[in-house]
């Protein structure tokens, strides 16, 4: 138990790339229940579908594709316009996801992409609907 | 490993009606090259020599060489000329250096690469057309 708090403490403590993705009502409503005695581990409560290892897998070819520096921040909610891409950029760098995951996109699911998580989603539909 | 992409012959129809529909044939053109890459390297066994991310990346160049273009009927014209040079290649018609200098290696064909005059001087725009201005 005091465990259990000292780790939620310090994952509060690491800025962890998930966190900004997380929404608030997440939160707010696990703290009106009665029964909670601990706070939850942040990594429990994103509410995002992706999973970490296809987001990041995303955002190397992300950076590889506009020539980010390392030092650049690419989260999950980061649009593909903030880091400087135009509309041809952001085809080819779902063109080089398609390469990176073995995959293909539908035309006009591909075209509605505009942040790393929409793109890392739309990947683990399709990765689920071919398994 | 997902269906080989064939690259259906369908002409681009000279008909745009507006800029929007020009950018998405333009994007539709691009996916379609992006796709054909894996079959290009094959052909013409470019797997030690360059990566699909360098082709990709010559082909987006040469679209962002022509992205200030605004009339759809010459967007139309560009795209046709670019499925027939993609036609040719994946075709076969084309040879292992063509490829090789053209995709490549930087230059690219001599008469590419001078841009249309952008912003040079006003004394060389106006040099052909009069000596007095």
């Amino acid at each position: 138990m005091a465990s259990m708090a000292a780790a939620s403490t310090s994952l509060q403590a690491r800025p962890r790339q998930m966190v900004t993705a997380v929404k608030c009502f997440c939160q707010g409503s696990r703290s009106n229940l009665s029964f909670t005695l601990r706070p939850l581990p942040t990594r429990l409560s994103v509410s995002c579908a992706a999973k970490p290892e296809t987001v990041d897998k995303v955002c190397e070819v992300v950076k590889k594709q506009l020539s980010l520096k390392e030092g650049d921040q690419v989260t999950a909610a980061t649009k593909f316009a903030e880091l400087g891409a135009d509309s041809l950029d952001t085809v080819e760098i779902v063109m080089g996801l398609e390469e990176a995951f073995d995959i293909e996109m539908e035309e006009d699911k591909a075209q509605a992409i505009e942040t790393v998580e929409e793109a890392a989603e739309l990947i683990e539909e399709i990765l689920k609907a071919k398994a | 490993m997902a269906a080989p992409f064939t690259l259906r012959k369908i002409g681009v129809q000279p008909n745009s009606a507006n800029l929007t529909e020009a950018r998405r044939r333009v994007f539709d053109f691009f996916r379609a090259a992006c796709r054909s890459i894996p079959t290009i390297m094959d052909i013409y066994n470019l797997q030690d020599v360059v990566a699909p991310s360098q082709l990709r990346f010559a082909i987006s160049a040469q679209i962002r060489n022509n992205a200030h273009v605004t009339d759809p009927k010459v967007i139309d014209l560009l795209l046709f000329k670019g499925m027939e040079e993609l036609t040719d290649i994946v075709d076969h018609a084309k040879q292992r250096h063509h490829i090789i200098g053209q995709y490549v290696v930087g230059e690219g064909l001599v008469q590419n690469t001078g841009s249309k005059d952008q912003g040079k001087s006003d004394f060389l725009k106006n040099f052909y057309t009069s000596n007095y201005f």
